[in-house]
């Protein structure tokens, strides 16, 4: 490489790298300035409630994602059929919505008077099936597209060979499919996972109680200013770094295994 | 007749429309690339279904059993190794039916029998060439197939290695006693391994049985392809 092209090509990415660092390494280092702020918040008992709520909930619409969203990942990357581009279309669908849209058109379904939530016993408006409903709304799009990439980047000729061999499609798809797209079903489930709660507007929509971090940050941050909301905001990047640095090593640790055999 | 194949399908352009039979025994199917062969094994193998047309084997009509309820033996081109088993697992993939001490006698047997009984711990990746083909025979094998399919079994390896492998090739159809139908673009192989020949050009099969018989054909395409063309597909062989 030319010297000077790798010197532009490094700072141009500096600059990336740099608009990312920058606002999260200086919402946690203000905290050492303010400690005492920190610590009141970090043993407030309801905040860590409201984490809890969020990560609960992100799991819960994670799970439901990985069981709904894994067949529908198959049947894209594997079959062909007519309407297959519309069907792509729809899935990808949340990605272009905004997301306060998303929450008016949750509300609408889900609402005491809406499809579903009139005939459901489950309350939706400001209660967790609400804030489950609208993270899985944002969050399954990137979920169905990386299962549908790890099942795609198999051979289909190894699913042609168990069939050959006396296994039935449904055990093919256990035996051969799942396994061996098993990384990116895990790396699309970290990810929609942290999606979710990441989720502000769609939620806030559908339930501002109980509330969620998001709601949580932006609520102090109205009533009592930005040094109220920074210790919340602080506590959320530090949790949800150490849970995605976590998720990411045990999911590269695998990939290693796999690739050693 | 052992196998007869009256099939039809079209993909995209290409249109194959074959008629054929064979014995019980080695027959080699011949063609250029592009002929249409690895279709007609995937017809037979159940993997594609035909447009129109039948797959009867040994009487039984078999056109509309899923690849699974066939019982026949499958190595495609590259062998298709499931990566995340080791070569045990790969080997007994087809035995799950069979009781737990059985099927490690099988496997252990098959596997000795193609030489590769030292390699049952390891995966697909660590295995050369030649042991992914003998694992995927024995895969094929074990399940102790009414007939065994091979697409290109001896494509892309050295002189030496492929005199070594037609004689196990002729080895396993002999010791297994299972029918072989080896799809090939070489004339070579025909000649050392074949019980009969049938020639596929443009998805039809246009010539069939004893390879000499095959070398005084007057259809002008079989010739054509058995001395010119052939040479031409080995030089154009050679300098890609």
């Amino acid at each position: 490489m030319r010297p000077i092209f790798s010197v532009v090509l490094a700072a141009l990415s500096s600059v990336i790298l740099l608009f990312i660092l920058l606002p999260i390494a200086t919402t946690v280092t203000l905290q050492f300035f303010n400690f005492d702020e920190f610590l009141k918040a970090a043993s407030d008992p309801a905040v860590w409630t409201v984490i809890l709520t969020t990560y609960y909930a992100a799991l819960i619409s994670t799970l439901i994602a990985v069981v709904f969203g894994t067949p529908l990942a198959y049947l894209l990357a594997r079959y062909s059929f007519p309407g297959k581009g519309l069907v792509e279309g729809i899935v990808d669908l949340p990605v272009v919505i905004p997301h306060t849209v998303a929450g008016i058109a949750l509300l609408v379904v889900f609402g005491s008077n809406g499809m579903i939530g009139s005939l459901s016993p489950v309350r939706f408006v400001d209660a967790l099936p609400g804030i489950v409903v609208a993270m899985l709304f944002v969050s399954v799009p990137i979920y169905v597209n990386q299962a549908k990439e790890g099942f795609a980047s198999i051979d289909v000729r190894l699913e042609h060979v168990a069939r050959t061999l006396g296994s039935s499609p449904s055990r093919v798809f256990i035996t051969i499919s799942l396994p061996l797209s098993i990384r990116h079903i895990l790396a699309g489930a970290i990810v929609s996972w942290a999606r979710g709660i990441s989720e502000f507007g769609a939620v806030v929509v559908i339930a501002y109680y109980p509330m969620i971090a998001p709601t949580l940050i932006y609520e102090r941050y109205l009533s009592q200013g930005l040094s109220a909301a920074m210790p919340v905001a602080a506590i959320l990047i530090l949790l949800s770094l150490a849970v995605f640095v976590a998720l990411r090593v045990l999911v590269g640790r695998e990939n290693v295994s796999e690739s050693q055999g | 007749m052992f196998l007869r194949v009256r099939a039809e399908k079209k993909l995209g352009d290409f249109r194959l429309n074959a008629d054929f039979e064979m014995d019980r025994g080695y027959c080699v199917l011949l063609g250029p690339t592009g002929a249409g062969k690895s279709v007609f094994l995937e017809i037979i193998a159940g993997i594609i279904r035909p447009d129109r047309g039948e797959v009867r084997l040994n009487g039984a009509d078999i056109t509309s059993l899923p690849p699974e309820k066939r019982g026949i033996g499958f190595v495609p081109q590259d062998y298709a190794l499931f990566p995340h088993l080791n070569v045990y697992k790969n080997i007994g993939y087809g035995l799950r039916r069979v009781e737990k001490w059985e099927r490690e006698r099988k496997v252990k047997e098959t596997a000795e029998k193609l030489g590769i009984a030292h390699l049952l711990d390891r995966k697909p990746a660590r295995l050369s060439g030649g042991e992914r083909r003998r694992v995927a025979l024995a895969r094929a094998l074990v399940i102790q197939p009414k007939l065994l399919l091979l697409d290109e079994p001896l494509s892309a390896v050295d002189l030496k290695t492929k005199g070594v492998l037609m004689e196990m090739l002729k080895f396993v159809q002999r010791d297994f006693g299972v029918p072989v139908l080896h799809v090939t673009h070489d004339l070579m192989e025909a000649v050392l391994l074949a019980d009969e020949v049938a020639v596929m050009l443009n998805g039809k099969i246009i010539e069939k049985g004893r390879l000499k018989d095959l070398f005084r054909s007057k259809n002008e395409d079989v010739s054509d392809f058995l001395s010119a063309r052939n040479l031409f597909l080995r030089v154009s062989e050679i300098l890609d």
